[in-house]
């Protein structure tokens, strides 16, 4: 028979005591560095600089598109005067976080808040928030659920975006004029039920609705992603061999279906149109793995949206709805 | 704790048994433990305090406290598995899909009163099944509750295409934004979610179960105790504070999303951890947890304040989850030399 063992009695109190006080100077180590960080940013409290403070908060910044956003934005942001700060939730589609983000925003004084709502709706419960500060909102690229903003009684300031139930159409009525009117067209969507997706995908069917040699073979969700749309292209080109054209509501998934394309040998066989024109989308449309995208200028979304902010902050009233233009690369006008 | 000797069945085992020396310092240790985590809130609220005017008001700390509440309403059921050794991966997706199946019931028109019992019952379900299959189908939980992270999720969004279910009317959606007092509702269900488990897991026969089985479920099941039954509970009772922490969230975004809850497995360990619970099981209390959570909430609150990148951020909370269960292993490495 074993001696009983002591290991929980009186000594490992002592072990655990003094470690314990350890954890709490883990943290203050870990809050210093955030202090550190602050003092490399830009002053966030309006009140120490004088100058107003514009907040973007973005879908994400994982993405090229919001990174161009944030570019032109800044650079407005410093030719008028305004400090700028931009805050974006991990995951494009983690809405709770975003709303998280806006909540702590509105507690630093901001005076104007630009925003991209990654829901269209459920974003409107942390915009009353906004509204009850008096912090005027200026709504970017994906509109608001008009019915929920509307019940709730949130008043955007004005929305700057592209109409992407046009740029669908655009792409769709690109897609009836190379197909010559026929076509097997496979379609990546994105998140369901995102405004943004949903407005393309309408536009495209809309466009192409009275063409009876066009017939959309599949359309799945590959949720805005390039991994996404890899695996699910793969697997609808195995359901379906005889895919001659893609239509993907954006170039990341469009991207990753080119590569399962490539994977398959059939680079440059299949028409693929994507949307956002994104640097490595372009790249692909010179080289001639893809047809055409549809160009958003996000940099352009992004300064007009601080300009407006700036403008509600000094009085003035903008224009309520700011259509920013779209327009179709293809290898004749790619640049 | 196996504070044991080899012919007697554990302390812990015997909830009638008069608290024994052993006992009494094992509850001090604890709170000697929690203490610790306790002064690095506090520190990190003073460090807060002195870099933004904006941290200590306070709308801000109840603001701070809302956020907070979902995770740490997951991180209660998530602390009575890991207290009992096991592990949930699976409480993200029972969030998203007990959301979703209120939102269907709100949708059909069922008033909330029918339509609560019924989300929770969902959660509660899918726990117990992650619990029977552990127990009863002797396989690792980190495999079942994988599994059924996988299938609540699919399920969820098969149910709902994919799409979210939105637009609730306001007596549903009071218990988010709606306060008692200048309290917000999602704190005052969080408080009272915790008020419940600590008796449970405290003041009866089942909590003291939770403990003994962490420590040594060989041993307990030899004195007599029906682990499997007690372990399956115990994913139940993840299950069901899932589903709670679903109805806050659907009433907060005025929706119920397939896609909601992703991560929040890892969120909820790390609160259970960072709050001193072993992931070895048999030590740990819930006040740790509720610490643990506000510590997170705190400091995604504190960095947003100061206009840190989003990606700094992430290094930041993810170097404070590192330290916190490193802190654990030297510590557990120590008392067990």
């Amino acid at each position: 028979m074993q001696p009983r063992k002591h290991e929980n009695t009186k000594k490992p109190l002592f072990v655990f005591f003094v470690p314990s006080w350890l954890r709490g100077g883990v943290l203050v180590l870990v809050a210093l560095s955030a202090g550190v960080s602050l003092s490399c940013n830009r002053d966030t409290a309006s009140t120490t600089t004088g100058k107003p403070t514009v907040a973007l908060v973005l879908k994400t910044l994982n993405h090229p598109f919001f990174v161009d956003m944030r570019r032109g934005a800044q650079e407005a942001a410093d030719r008028l005067g305004v400090t700028l700060q931009v805050q974006a939730a991990e995951r494009e589609i983690d809405v709770e976080k975003q709303m998280q983000i806006v909540e702590n925003l509105i507690q630093t004084g901001i005076q104007a808040l630009c925003i991209t709502p990654s829901g269209s709706r459920e974003i409107v419960s942390a915009l009353v928030k906004a509204r009850d500060a008096k912090v005027p909102i200026v709504v970017v690229d994906t509109r608001l659920d008009a019915k929920a903003a509307a019940d709730a009684g949130v008043k955007p300031a004005t929305f700057v975006g592209s109409d992407n139930y046009e740029g669908g159409k655009l792409a769709g009525e690109y897609m009836v004029k190379a197909s010559n009117g026929t076509a097997r067209v496979a379609i990546l969507e994105g998140i369901p039920g995102h405004e943004t997706g949903d407005s393309r995908l309408r536009g495209f069917k809309d466009a192409v609705k009275g063409t009876p040699g066009i017939s959309i073979v599949a359309s799945q969700p590959a949720n805005w992603e390039r991994d996404q749309g890899f695996t699910v292209f793969q697997n609808m080109l195995q359901a379906h061999p005889d895919i001659d054209s893609v239509f993907a509501c954006s170039d990341l998934m469009a991207l990753g279906a080119i590569e399962a394309l490539a994977a398959a040998g059939k680079a440059g066989k299949v028409r693929v149109v994507g949307f956002d024109a994104l640097d490595d989308a372009k790249k692909a449309i010179a080289a001639g793995t893809m047809a055409a995208s549809v160009a958003q200028f996000p940099s352009e979304m992004g300064r007009v949206a601080v300009e407006n902010a700036v403008k509600v902050i000094r009085g003035e009233t903008p224009p309520t709805d700011v259509n920013v233009k779209l327009e179709l690369v293809t290898k004749d006008t790619v640049k | 704790m196996t504070a044991t000797s080899t012919t007697a069945p554990p302390d812990n085992a015997r909830p009638d048994a008069a608290p024994t020396a052993a006992m009494r310092s094992q509850t001090l240790l604890l709170s000697a433990r929690q203490f610790g985590t306790v002064i690095g809130l506090v520190v990190l609220c003073a460090t807060l305090w002195i870099l933004t005017p904006h941290f200590l008001t306070v709308s801000n700390l109840l603001n701070v406290a809302e956020q907070t509440s979902i995770n740490a309403t997951v991180a209660v059921g998530m602390t009575f598995v890991i207290l009992s050794a096991g592990i949930d991966l699976s409480v993200g997706s029972i969030v998203a899909l007990s959301g979703v199946v209120l939102g269907m019931a709100l949708q059909a028109g069922y008033p909330p009163v029918l339509a609560l019992p019924v989300s929770l019952a969902a959660g509660f379900a899918c726990g117990v099944t992650n619990g029977a299959l552990i127990s009863w189908g002797r396989l690792p939980p980190f495999i079942v509750t994988l599994g059924t992270m996988s299938i609540a999720r699919g399920a969820a969004l098969l149910a709902t295409e994919g799409r979210p279910i939105s637009g609730f009317d306001a007596s549903f959606r009071s218990l988010a934004t709606g306060r008692i007092g200048f309290i917000p509702a999602p704190v005052i269900a969080m408080a009272i979610v915790y008020a419940i488990a600590h008796l449970l897991l405290t003041r009866t026969t089942f909590g003291r179960y939770v403990y003994a089985i962490g420590g040594n479920e060989e041993a307990t099941r030899l004195s007599g105790v029906a682990v499997r039954f007690h372990k399956t509970m115990i994913y139940g009772v993840s299950g069901l504070t899932s589903a709670v922490a679903a109805v806050v969230l659907t009433a907060r975004l005025n929706s119920a999303q397939p896609i909601a809850g992703i991560m929040y497995e890892l969120d909820a360990i790390a609160a259970t951890v960072i709050g001193g619970t072993s992931l070895m099981g048999g030590e740990g209390t819930l006040g740790g947890t509720l610490v643990g959570a506000l510590i997170m909430g705190v400091l995604r609150n504190g960095l947003n304040l100061l206009g840190v990148s989003s990606f700094l951020q992430q290094i930041v909370i993810g170097g404070v989850i590192v330290v916190a269960v490193l802190l654990d292993t030297i510590l557990k490495r120590k008392n067990n030399a």
